[in-house]
């Protein structure tokens, strides 16, 4: 079986309105995949910048899959929440990206979106916050019945992946 | 070339904690360790180490310069767990007390070569105002027990 390691780190994020950032993560495969060692997801601790307007989690991903086919290449999608003084959490935006597909460091900007609401939930929302949020986590990294949406874009999630490919030639796929 | 038993790769890592920027804080040092996975072990060098306490520049660009040397080879059977370099600085309070100024960890590099590699900082918050304003007082701040573990975070 062919076997792929993902390791890296979520950097942070910017460009966010709201400091006091986390970010919740996960990574989703195909069926063809196996997890053999690693989280498959996991939450980053809450940061607020004191020097500049990045938030940064430094989190460390390390994750080994073995593969039976390409179909399923991971996905790393996440959920950006801002936390604010009396520790409540508000939705600041989702987003999604495909692990790199060639070998090597990579720096990856996956660019975050929220769901807007009526004009009365963005008025609440100003004020009171809150908002509408997603009911189903995968509609964050597939296609299927986006079209129903109205979002705002959000700040944008920075990570550095590399990534280390084992045995692909063996089933002569070139990389 | 498909070997069927696991084969044993060595890690050599020879570098520098260089210098730091805290425009906040002066007379720091660092520690560095390695935190790796279970197949990994250390063969060679020293696998973590404290600096001297360096203060600031008196320029303008205000470095707390350490040129702390790091020197180490691993040895592993698996990329899973690859080693990340673990920094913790101190730096004094108000009263003369070791504080803790930040911690920050990042992956050794994955490929051969040169790499220069910027850490972002962070120090635990106190979660009340009360425990803010104790921490001041008394020698204790807010510190975490061990060096954070791989993929946990606080």
């Amino acid at each position: 079986m062919a076997e792929v390691h993902v390791i890296g780190q979520i950097m942070g994020a910017s460009g966010f309105s709201e400091s006091s950032l986390f970010c919740k993560w996960g990574i989703h495969t195909g069926a063809a995949w196996k997890l053999l060692s690693g989280v498959r997801e996991g939450q980053t601790q809450v940061d607020t910048p004191q020097i500049g307007d990045m938030a940064y989690w430094s989190h460390p991903i390390d994750l080994h899959f073995a593969t039976k086919g390409l179909q399923g290449w991971p996905r790393l999608h996440f959920q950006v929440w801002s936390q604010d003084s009396f520790g409540r959490c508000q939705l600041a935006g989702y987003g999604f990206c495909h692990v790199p597909s060639s070998p090597g460091t990579h720096q990856l900007a996956c660019p975050t979106w929220r769901p807007l609401g009526s004009w009365r939930e963005q008025l609440a929302r100003a004020f009171v916050g809150g908002g509408p949020q997603l009911l189903h986590g995968d509609t964050i990294y597939s296609g299927a019945d986006r079209y129903r949406l109205h979002t705002a874009a959000g700040g944008t999630v920075h990570l550095e992946i590399s990534l280390l490919l084992r045995n692909f030639d063996r089933y002569g796929v070139e990389c | 070339m498909a070997t069927a038993s696991p084969s044993v790769f060595l890690l050599m890592v020879n570098g520098q904690v260089e210098s730091a920027q805290f425009p906040e804080y002066d007379d720091l040092y660092c520690k560095y360790c390695f935190v790796y996975g279970q197949d990994w072990a250390p063969t060679a060098g020293l696998e973590e180490g404290i600096s001297q306490i360096t203060s600031k520049s008196q320029d303008v660009r205000q470095a707390l310069v350490w040129n702390f040397p790091i020197d180490v080879t691993f040895k592993s059977t698996n990329p899973y767990g690859w080693p990340q370099i673990v920094l913790s600085v101190y730096g004094p309070d108000v009263f003369g007390n070791d504080v803790v100024r930040g911690y920050g960890a990042v992956h050794v590099p994955f490929s051969p070569g040169r790499h220069k590699r910027t850490i972002p900082m962070f120090v635990p918050e106190s979660t009340s105002k009360l425990q803010k304003f104790t921490s001041l007082c008394l020698v204790a701040s807010s510190d975490l027990q061990a060096a954070p573990p791989t993929g946990d975070k606080w």
